[in-house]
This record gives C-alpha cells, structure tokens and sequence, in this order.
C-alpha cells in the first residue's frame, strides 16, 4: 500500500511518498513504478482542501487551489494509476466527493465546485474503465471528525447532519466500511455510483 | 544500439493483430488507429497504447509519456495509423 501526500513524512501505516497532486509530473515521478505494478488493485482520492468562504469574497488565487487539489488531482491520480489496473485486468478506483453536493451548502460553492466535478468526472471515466474490468464509483462523507473541518464552527456541522437522512455525524469507520465494500470482489457490478454517508 | 522503425511497427502490427484476432497480413503500417475507420476500439487502443509504452521503455530505453502535452498537442497524428505511432516512437530514440 502506498500513500501520496503532501510531504512523505506523515505518519501511516503504510509507506508515504510526497507529490503534489496537482502537477502531473510530481504524480508520475512519484508513482512510476504504481503504473508499471500489476500488483495494484485500487486508488482511492481521498485528498482534498476545502475553504469555508463566500464566493465573492474567495480570493482567485485560493479557488484555483482547490479545483486544481479537488478534481485537477484527481484525474491526474486516475491517469497515472489506472494504467496498472488495466494491466491487471480488474481493479477499483475510488474517488472522494462530499455531501455538499446534493445538500449545496453555503459558503462552500467553490469546494461543491471542485467535487461536483470529481462526480461527474467519475462517471464518465467509469464508462471509460468498465471494458479493463475496472470500476470507478463516488463516496460522498458530510462531515466527518478530520482535520478538513477543524475551524468549521460546531453549529453548521450539526446543520448540514440534520440534512442527512441518517441525522447523525459518521465516524471514519463508517467511511471505511462504504469503502471496504466497494473494494471488495461482490463490489462488480456497481460502478459510477456516488454513495452518501449517511444518505442525501 | 537503436530500434529500427522497421522493428516498432512489426511490433505495433503484431500488437494489433493479436487484439483484433485477425490475421497480421491483413495488418500494415497504414492501418487506422483513431477515426471512423479504425480498426481497434478505445479500449484496445488504451491496450495498445500500454504495450507500446512497455516496448518503449524495455526494447527501447526511451519513455512514450502518452499523456504529454507533446505527444497529445499532435496526437490526431500520432495516433493516426500504425506507421505514425511506429514512428513517434522511432523518433523518441536519441538521434
């Protein structure tokens, strides 16, 4: 297993390597031997950045960052990798979307931006993948207890979980566990699918 | 010592013929990659593309970075036939 982030130095159970997503070249060096492995099985973009804002008031500067991080890295990581899966013959890619989408929640039109994107993106290249044996499918979290919502204010998490179906606020687990099953083989026939943790 | 174009287009040509099941005389440099007489689909042009990125770097010892913007700014061509891509790749080789 093989993590991509920011700097190599994070801690994970499994060897981290620095790239940044969005610049194809640090993706390709970074992962050169990803693309020739017929070992891999899966990508997962669970990367992203988010910048609670109005749109009038984001800097152009900040909503270039996040289109470029959200959905620029992840096609890059779906060029770079899902020659590997190819090779294979089969395989999952699983990408990272958000429960603002349906919900479009105010003050994160950019970040909505960048994921509807990926969803639609997605979609697509699952069309794109299902010959190779290769399915592509969406998982869309609200907000989950990390590091991407640590400054936003207690009081609109709980605003947008009273907007799930499921009006709790999901664990990691329960990311996981969405995650698991469309890692596994019984996964085959779902593809271009956007799941909702906690439904929408 | 380099790879004659001669070589990466019977390479290309047996390539193609094996993804499309035919015989390989029916296959020549001329053969369309790309548009509406082609004879592979996206999906075997997506295979094709990968084994002629391995012959590249294991024969060759060049890099056929398909997704580059030079390769793609003249991809129409380069992917135009057999004959294009055997000599894309030919030319990849330093002179």
């Amino acid at each position: 297993m093989v993590g991509l982030g920011r700097s190599s130095g994070a801690v994970a159970p499994f060897e981290m390597r620095a790239a940044d997503v969005t610049d194809p070249a640090s993706v390709a060096a970074a992962l050169a031997d990803v693309r020739r492995d017929k070992g891999v099985y899966a990508l997962i973009n669970a990367a992203g950045i988010a910048s609670l804002n109005l749109v009038l008031t984001t800097p152009a500067a900040t909503i270039r960052r996040i289109i470029e991080t959200n959905l620029l890295g992840t096609i890059f990581l779906c060029q770079q990798v899902a020659p590997a899966l190819i090779r294979r013959g089969n395989g999952r890619i699983i990408n990272f979307s958000t429960m603002g989408v349906p919900l479009a929640i105010k003050g994160e039109a950019i970040y909505v931006a960048s994921k509807a994107g990926v969803e639609g993106f997605s979609r697509a290249f699952a069309r794109e993948m299902s010959p190779h044996g290769v399915t592509v499918n969406i998982v869309a979290p609200g907000p989950i207890d990390t590091a991407l919502i640590a400054k936003v204010p207690r009081e609109k998490v709980d605003a947008v979980v009273r907007q799930q179906i499921i009006q709790r606020q999901a664990k990691p687990e329960d990311v996981w566990n969405i995650v698991s099953l469309l890692l596994s083989p019984e996964s085959s026939m779902i593809s271009g699918e956007t799941i909702h943790v906690g439904g929408a | 010592m380099s790879v004659s174009y001669e070589e990466v287009e019977r390479f290309l040509r047996d390539e193609v013929a094996s993804l499309t099941a035919g015989p390989p005389e029916n296959v020549s440099g001329a053969t369309v990659l790309v548009g509406t007489s082609r004879v592979v689909d996206s999906a075997d042009l997506v295979m094709l593309l990968l084994a002629a990125e391995e012959y590249a770097r294991d024969k060759m010892n060049v890099a056929f970075d398909w997704t580059s913007d030079s390769a793609m700014s003249e991809a129409r061509s380069t992917l135009r036939n057999i004959g294009t891509l055997a000599r894309h790749l030919t030319d990849l080789q330093p002179a």
